[in-house]
């Protein structure tokens, strides 16, 4: 099947998607990224592959529905964007499914199915959600991140701060673990370095890392907010 | 060991390459991947003494001086670092002579460089506003700074005014006083500049294009109140 054909513009920061769809050509997309669209594009709203997918979809942070962009009679353009300022990469999936952190689907062409995957404990632990969003099949995928994303050929062990990771192959294991070096060293060490939980990943696989998380940003706006003073 | 600054400028981050025994020390929570044969070990810098109690209250006061080095077991390793907001970041090779750096703003240095928490350069309690507190780096190697916004470097020869919630770092050589923008204080405070910062005689001033604290006090009164 042919892939779609695409650009994505003005990264790392304001990355935009846009997307050429030829007569009969669709794109499913998250909710409300479509920012601008030729007339001879149509929209239709749903729940892609049925009502129990998107309720897993709806655990591992994305949304019930999902829109269907299609090209009729005519080759049209559609604008997408995420929600927030960021990168927006573009993979191809062949055979290799993979696994993307809450939030970070945007897209995906036909031959690819979005789901999601449990994580059980090790979602508990490392704070991101006890469900990933697995993409599976062949075709096109979009994610988008907050801050750059950087491509990690991971060979062996690598570690990755828990908040930081957007998307990996499923060919890598990883479970949840501190630094080397902040191990036994009692709990006040693992608070005090600030590092706190961490990915460890093992294998052979593609790694995508974002270079910001939202985060410390939402915690120092916190101390900004007004104070609400109890009068009774 | 190679660096090199990527994704510049608003989501920049360091990635190191570092052989067998080479070190970074970076801030606390810094770290955002690394590759397997590097180890971490966490230190305290006090700042006017105390122990992990009042380094706790630092911390939570947005001072946290917690720093962590990360040494390259085996050869080829690499480490990426980042700040925490959107913003820049500066290599500055330090050769001769120190550089001031505003705390929130230093990321990492090499094992060379010494980190003078105590530096009180500046009056003790600035009224600006603003908790800064600064850290005196001397010794030869590198320095990587980070700032709210872009860097830009100023070549002071004589005299410049920056306010203080935008100086990332100065030199050692220049001479400095805080004193009020406009002539009179109702004037400067008036003004939104409150106190600035005078810079004499030759050397180096980075600023960064913004300050976060304007953008906490634009949202702020927008969010919902917290518990006091």
């Amino acid at each position: 099947m042919d892939g779609i054909s695409f650009d994505i513009k003005n990264r790392p920061d304001f990355a935009t998607l846009e997307v050429m769809l030829q007569p009969g050509q669709k794109i499913l997309v998250e909710p409300s990224a479509m920012a601008c669209m030729s007339p001879s594009i149509q929209m239709k709203s749903g729940v892609a592959g049925g009502a129990l997918r998107s309720i897993g979809r709806m655990l591992a942070g994305e949304s019930f529905i999902v829109n269907t962009f299609s090209a009729q009679d005519q080759p049209g353009e559609l604008v997408l964007v995420s929600g927030h300022l960021g990168d927006i990469l573009h993979h191809r999936l062949d055979g290799i499914g993979l696994r993307l952190q809450r939030g970070a689907f945007l897209a995906n062409g036909p031959g690819v199915e979005v789901s999601s995957s449990w994580q059980g404990a090790k979602g508990f632990f490392s704070g991101e959600g006890l469900v990933l969003l697995k993409a599976q099949g062949q075709g096109d995928l979009f994610f988008n991140s907050y801050g750059a994303i950087l491509e990690i050929d991971v060979k062996g062990d690598y570690y990755v701060d828990t908040s930081y990771v957007v998307a990996f192959e499923e060919t890598l294991q990883y479970r949840i673990s501190t630094l080397p070096g902040l191990r036994g060293g009692g709990f006040k060490r693992l608070f005090f370095s600030g590092e706190g939980l961490v990915c460890q990943f093992t294998g052979h696989g593609k790694l995508w890392v974002q270079t910001r998380s939202a985060t410390p940003y939402l915690s120092q706006i916190h101390s900004y907010r007004p104070v609400q003073r109890n009068n009774n | 060991m190679k660096h090199e600054v990527l994704c510049r400028p608003a989501a920049s981050i360091v990635r190191f390459w570092m052989e067998t025994g080479e070190q970074i020390t970076c801030e606390a929570g810094s770290m955002i991947a690394m590759s397997q044969g590097l180890t971490v070990e966490t230190t305290t810098r006090t700042r006017g003494g105390g122990g992990v109690f009042s380094g706790l209250r630092r911390m939570l006061a947005g001072e946290s001086f917690f720093l962590n080095h990360f040494t390259a077991q085996q050869s080829g390793q690499s480490l990426l670092l980042g700040p925490a907001l959107l913003g820049d970041v500066l290599h500055h090779p330090l050769i001769a002579g120190g550089l001031i750096v505003q705390a929130g703003s230093w990321l990492a240095s090499t094992r060379d460089v010494q980190l003078d928490t105590s530096w009180q350069g500046f009056a003790k309690g600035l009224l600006s506003g603003e908790s800064l507190f600064w850290i005196k780096c001397t010794g030869i190697g590198d320095l990587y700074l980070s700032s709210y916004g872009a860097i830009y470097s100023v070549d002071v020869d004589g005299e410049y005014v920056v306010d203080t919630g935008h100086i990332v770092a100065f030199d050692e050589t220049l001479q400095f006083e805080l004193s009020k923008a406009s002539s009179t204080w109702l004037q400067s405070f008036l003004g939104g500049e409150g106190i600035v910062c005078r810079f004499r005689g030759k050397g180096t001033v980075y600023c960064q294009s913004h300050q976060f604290s304007s953008l906490g006090y634009m949202l702020g009164p927008m969010l919902r109140p917290r518990r006091g």
